[in-house]
């Protein structure tokens, strides 16, 4: 098994906390995991990308193509959709991207309005929790259970924000 | 064996750093390098009970010789920083290599030259290897190419600098410092006494005076200072040759790479063999000492160097080979780095 995700957008949306918490359930699943982040030299506002590796073995962390890509603003698709794999699964935040993308047509593309979800759920802030959910489903090999149970985790510090977030979760893996 | 946990290089390299007995940190932060600072200065608030100390210093020159007055008195210390830092370090490397000093230094390689930028890179192998301070010297340098790797490689750089009382550079880069993975943190390591470590400064109660100097009185005594300097480099290039060679038996061609380049070159080793190209691999852990002897005897192959740089290490690579013509050389910069399919490509150039 091996899996290459990429997920990118700009600092403050969620999208590296995202991906921290599923490398954290995808060991736990047993898996090896390589998490490798890009960030740009801006404090706020600046890009945030990261490499995700879900592999049995010892694999490159800097990704060929992604298996999974996740975009959530206009610029990181520009910039990163030439690296979705042919039979890849791109997944753009809808409720962010405007421009239209310039994949093969065998690329699964998924247009999802991640924030409206969001709203939905009760929260705008948790947009990213509801891509993971997403993700959550595309990815059967991370036990949507161990997901759940880190994503808890994350809010450990804030123990009322923990409902909405798995209620943000569940919406997303039930799109 | 302790428990695995998921950490960033940076971080997990830190607490191996004090476990192996290193509670002296002075440093000046510099992306990529700064959580091992962060680190430090979070642990001397958080474990009173272990004495850590870290000190930010006004500059990388100011730190470097902070590490070298410390090591001097018999205790582990270190310092970490990026090209830039290191650069402003550079007289002081000189300086505790000419006066024995086991120092330990940390570079996380990102792209020059001046400014340049926040990612992964490999232009720093000329300063950190031939030496990018005056004189005839050498430092070790060591080059993991895994979070796990990088712990094991930090502990063990304290140990070789005071076998040696010669500064060890461990050498990484951006990828390697940010990137997170599963590592076993090796565990507490006992450490030798101040007064056991050769030359220490701790007082000359009941032996003979100890002194840290590295300047001559003449050019026949300082001809002679300087050979036994290059008796202890020869010492180490005998006993500290380090690398790891791959699928080498049947391979038509042999990638060299190191670090985190080395890690992408492994899975296009992968992907090649799964295509049918047979490709093996030499990857310097020691970059010096060079691993000349992996070279050694290997005709009619061709070699493929990779690195994050316009061709640093394929010189010695050049060097360590039977017929140089045999070497192609393919580099990146500015601090993309190729992924492994990229590499792939390059590979079948040369099928």
């Amino acid at each position: 098994m091996k899996k290459e995700l990429l997920f990118s957008g700009i600092g403050g949306q969620g999208v590296i906390t995202l991906g921290e918490t599923l490398c954290d359930a995808a060991i736990k699943a047993g898996y090896n995991v390589t998490f490798v982040p890009f960030y740009g030299q801006e404090k706020r506002g600046g890009r945030t990308m990261c490499n995700i590796v879900i592999s049995d073995g010892i694999e490159s962390p800097i990704i060929s193509e992604a298996d999974i890509m996740l975009i959530f603003d206009d610029r990181s698709l520009g910039d990163y959709q030439g690296l979705v794999s042919p039979n890849g699964k791109l997944i753009i935040n809808s409720s962010m991207v405007s421009v239209e993308e310039n994949v093969p047509d065998t690329v699964d593309v998924r247009k999802v309005p991640f924030n409206d979800v969001a709203v939905e759920a009760g929260n705008p802030k948790t947009a990213n929790v509801v891509a993971m959910g997403y993700i959550a489903k595309l990815l059967p090999e991370v036990p949507f259970e161990l997901i759940q149970e880190f994503v808890e985790k994350s809010f450990a510090a804030k123990p009322k924000l923990i409902p909405v977030n798995i209620k943000a979760l569940s919406m997303g893996y039930e799109l | 064996m302790g428990e695995k946990v998921f950490m960033q290089g940076n971080q997990a390299m830190a607490e191996s750093a004090i476990r192996a007995g290193c509670k002296l940190f002075f440093g000046y932060p510099i992306t990529p390098s700064s959580e091992v600072p962060e680190y430090y200065a979070k642990a001397m608030k958080d474990r009173p009970e272990e004495n850590i100390m870290f000190v930010q210093a006004e500059t990388e020159v100011a730190a470097f010789n902070m590490v070298a007055g410390a090591v001097s008195t018999g205790h582990r210390a270190m310092t970490a920083t990026a090209g830039p830092g290191f650069d402003l370090g550079q007289e002081a490397m000189s300086f505790m290599s000419a006066a024995d000093l086991p120092a330990v230094v940390v570079e996380v390689q990102r792209p020059g030259p001046g400014d340049g930028e926040i990612l992964a890179a490999q232009g720093d192998y000329f300063s950190a290897v031939k030496g990018g301070g005056h004189g005839d010297y050498n430092n070790l340098v060591l080059a993991p190419y895994s979070v796990q790797e990088m712990c094991e490689l930090m502990q063990e750089s304290f140990e070789l600098a005071e076998k040696y009382c010669n500064p060890v550079v461990l050498l990484t880069d951006a990828t390697l410092a940010k990137m997170r993975e599963s590592v076993v943190i090796p565990d507490y390591k006992e450490l030798p006494k101040p007064e056991d470590i050769t030359n220490s400064l701790t007082g000359k109660k009941g032996r003979e005076a100890h002194k840290v100097a590295t300047c001559g009185d003449g050019a026949v005594q300082w001809e002679e200072f300087n050979l036994r300097l290059q008796a202890k480099y020869k010492r180490i290039a005998e006993n500290e040759v380090r690398y790891e060679a791959k699928n080498m038996d049947d391979a038509d061609i042999i990638l060299v790479a190191y670090g985190s380049m080395a890690r992408v070159c492994e899975s296009a080793m992968k992907m090649a063999r799964e295509e049918g190209i047979k490709v093996g691999m030499i990857r310097p852990i020691s970059l010096w000492p060079f691993p000349d002897v992996a070279f050694e005897g290997i005709t009619g192959k061709k070699f493929l160097v990779v690195e994050l740089s316009a061709g640093q290490m394929v010189q010695d690579v050049k060097l360590a080979v039977e017929n140089k013509r045999d070497v192609t050389f393919f580099g990146k910069l500015g601090g993309t780095t190729p992924s492994p399919k990229v590499v792939l490509e390059q590979i079948k150039k040369l099928v």
